[in-house]
């Protein structure tokens, strides 16, 4: 976050108002090196200009940023995703942080917490949404559906430490990095590194809940 | 060997037949036909004119099913069967298939059934009677089926195909009119009030959370959430009671869901409470609820960072934190924790221990 540099970033939505707001919204703090509102022309100029960060709109005709999201990846899986999207679906916020984006944040996300949040993906971390941590909580704790979910084949990767739940719990309360830090006693480095695990173990479990997930949420 | 004869053309007929069984009322007017035809058939039988038993049977079951079809057809869907019984089945076949085919079927077709009647047609009770019935009759459904199958195929496709299209399509008009109906109306509100920044915010909220709703529960529209059945959903209402009366944005995060009972309901009521609290005093526009509901308690929190308070200089006796929070949620064996400090917010944390399951 000290570094001299501005992290540099593209924006691919499909609005273009969106867009210009975004652009408003970040500049002086940021660098937006490019932009671009449809599937093919984003993962061209991505893959040309190779941002640090690329804010993604989920929700895009033609594939949607799920396309992007795996084209880059594929590419240069050094440029770093954070979904940005005005739905909350949990099927969506889980498939593109599976698909590999570092964090997921909703449209109504403040100025200054965008900036962070796009810093914070920059250098490597994980952004975790209220929401997003509560999609987290459920799928990796729901015990009180039917409890009969699989075992866990990998514990090291299908189950959440009683920290790591700590952590997600505070941030689905609205605390802050450095509120959380705080609260428990905690380097601001450390709370970032649980949530980079969960992000992890977000990315790679194989939990039944996650992959069907969508299914169940719609049963309820 | 009626019996074999019903089995396949009824085989032959069967998405029309559980259509008809399914989807309409019209089972009276089956069934009436039946029995009209039924003693028909006994009446002709006892008399003992006429062409043999089998023959009769199959020509019976034929009737019926086609009475069945087109009872089981939609106003619609006769539109279309006239249109394509109206260009006789062969021609229009045809056009794919190639007219030698079409010669051959056919050919092959009126062979079978005039070999079939004809078998049949011997039979006056010598010993072997049923055999002839049966190779005739054999004869005769493979003429038919030679005749019609392609037909026969083609509309019961035709016609499904035709009813989901017009499914979706009633779906995106309903669509389609709820959005009109309830955007245009915000759009109008907002132009009317313009110039008061509060009221514009409150329902381009209010419009999108509709919209939100509806589009993740499309069958709930309509009902305008009668009583909710779940925590969850009273959650939902809270946030949007609370979004609407006052200028703030209220988020709320659920984990779990439980369904509503009393100690909920005082649950709920006290998260109410607490979030209205925030909403008047904090001073900022964001109000954090999460919910977590696990076998043993259900927690929830009621978050700002606001102004805050000193807990110690609020007296004790006062209504809105004792009465509404705190006591509401000791009378159902949980606890209720303020949170505050000046300057630092304000979180209210609400357990509830679970007794069912």
């Amino acid at each position: 976050m000290t570094s001299q540099r501005l992290p540099t970033v593209f924006l691919v939505d499909d609005h273009a108002l969106i867009r210009a707001g975004l652009r408003a919204e970040l500049s002086g703090h940021v660098d937006v090196i490019g932009e671009a509102d449809e599937v093919a022309a984003a993962i061209e100029m991505i893959l040309e200009r190779s941002p640090d960060v690329v804010l993604l709109d989920v929700h895009m005709p033609d594939g949607g940023g799920m396309a992007v999201l795996r084209a880059v990846t594929k590419e240069q899986p050094e440029v770093k995703f954070l979904a940005l999207s005005v739905s909350d679906a949990a099927e969506d916020v889980i498939a593109v942080v599976r698909a590999g984006a570092r964090g997921y944040v909703t449209k109504s996300i403040e100025g200054p917490e965008l900036v962070e949040a796009i810093a914070r993906t920059a250098a490597g971390d994980a952004v975790f949404s209220r929401r997003l941590a509560g999609f987290v909580l459920d799928a990796f704790t729901n015990r009180s559906h039917d409890g009969s979910c699989a075992p866990a084949l990998d514990p090291e990767l299908d189950q959440l430490t009683p920290r790591e739940i700590e952590v997600l719990r505070l941030i689905a309360r609205g605390y802050s990095y450095r509120d959380i830090a705080g609260q428990l006693g905690i380097a601001i480095k450390t709370v970032e590194s649980h949530v980079s695990a969960v992000l992890r173990k977000l990315q790679l479990s194989n939990r039944y809940q996650l992959t069907n997930w969508a299914t169940e949420r719609h049963l309820l | 060997m009626t019996l074999w004869i019903l089995q396949t053309r009824q085989g032959e007929s069967a998405s029309i037949f559980t259509k008809t069984f399914n989807d309409h009322r019209d089972k009276e007017i089956l069934f009436a036909v039946s029995i009209a035809v039924l003693t028909l058939l006994i009446t002709v039988g006892t008399i003992g004119v006429g062409p043999p038993g089998a023959f009769l049977w199959f020509l019976a079951l034929s009737c019926l099913e086609a009475v069945m079809v087109w009872r089981g057809a939609s106003e619609e869907e006769r539109d279309h069967l006239r249109e394509i019984t109206s260009s006789i089945s062969t021609t229009q076949a045809g056009r794919t298939v190639g007219w030698r085919a079409i010669a051959l079927r056919t050919g092959l077709g009126i062979i079978f059934i005039i070999w079939g009647i004809s078998l049949m047609s011997r039979v006056s009770g010598e010993r072997d009677a049923a055999a002839y019935v049966l190779v005739g009759a054999s004869a005769l459904v493979l003429g038919l089926f030679a005749l019609f199958a392609p037909w026969w195929i083609r509309s019961v496709q035709d016609l499904s195909m035709e009813r989901r299209a017009r499914v979706r399509a009633q779906d995106r008009a309903d669509m389609a009119a709820h959005v009109h109906d309830s955007v245009m109306q915000t759009l109008s509100l907002i132009q009317r009030s313009a110039n008061d920044s509060n009221e514009v915010t409150r329902l381009a909220r209010q419009q999108e959370r509709d919209l939100r709703s509806w589009l993740a529960n499309p069958e709930m529209f309509g009902t305008q959430s009668p009583t909710p059945r779940t925590l969850s959903q009273s959650i939902l209402d809270v946030e949007s009671e609370i979004e609407d009366n006052y200028d703030v944005s209220v988020e709320a995060v659920t984990v779990g869901d439980a369904p509503i009972d009393d100690a909920i309901l005082a649950l709920v009521a006290a998260c109410r409470e607490a979030a209205l609290n925030a909403a008047k005093w904090s001073g900022v526009r964001d109000i954090a609820i999460f919910v977590e509901v696990e076998s043993k308690q259900i927690s929830l929190f009621v978050r700002d960072q606001g102004s805050g308070f000193d807990p110690a200089t609020i007296a004790p006796d006062r209504q809105g934190i004792a009465g509404s929070i705190v006591d509401r949620m000791r009378r159902h064996g949980g606890t209720a924790v303020i949170t505050s400090s000046p300057g630092a917010g304000t979180e209210v944390e609400l357990r509830l221990p679970r007794t069912s399951s």
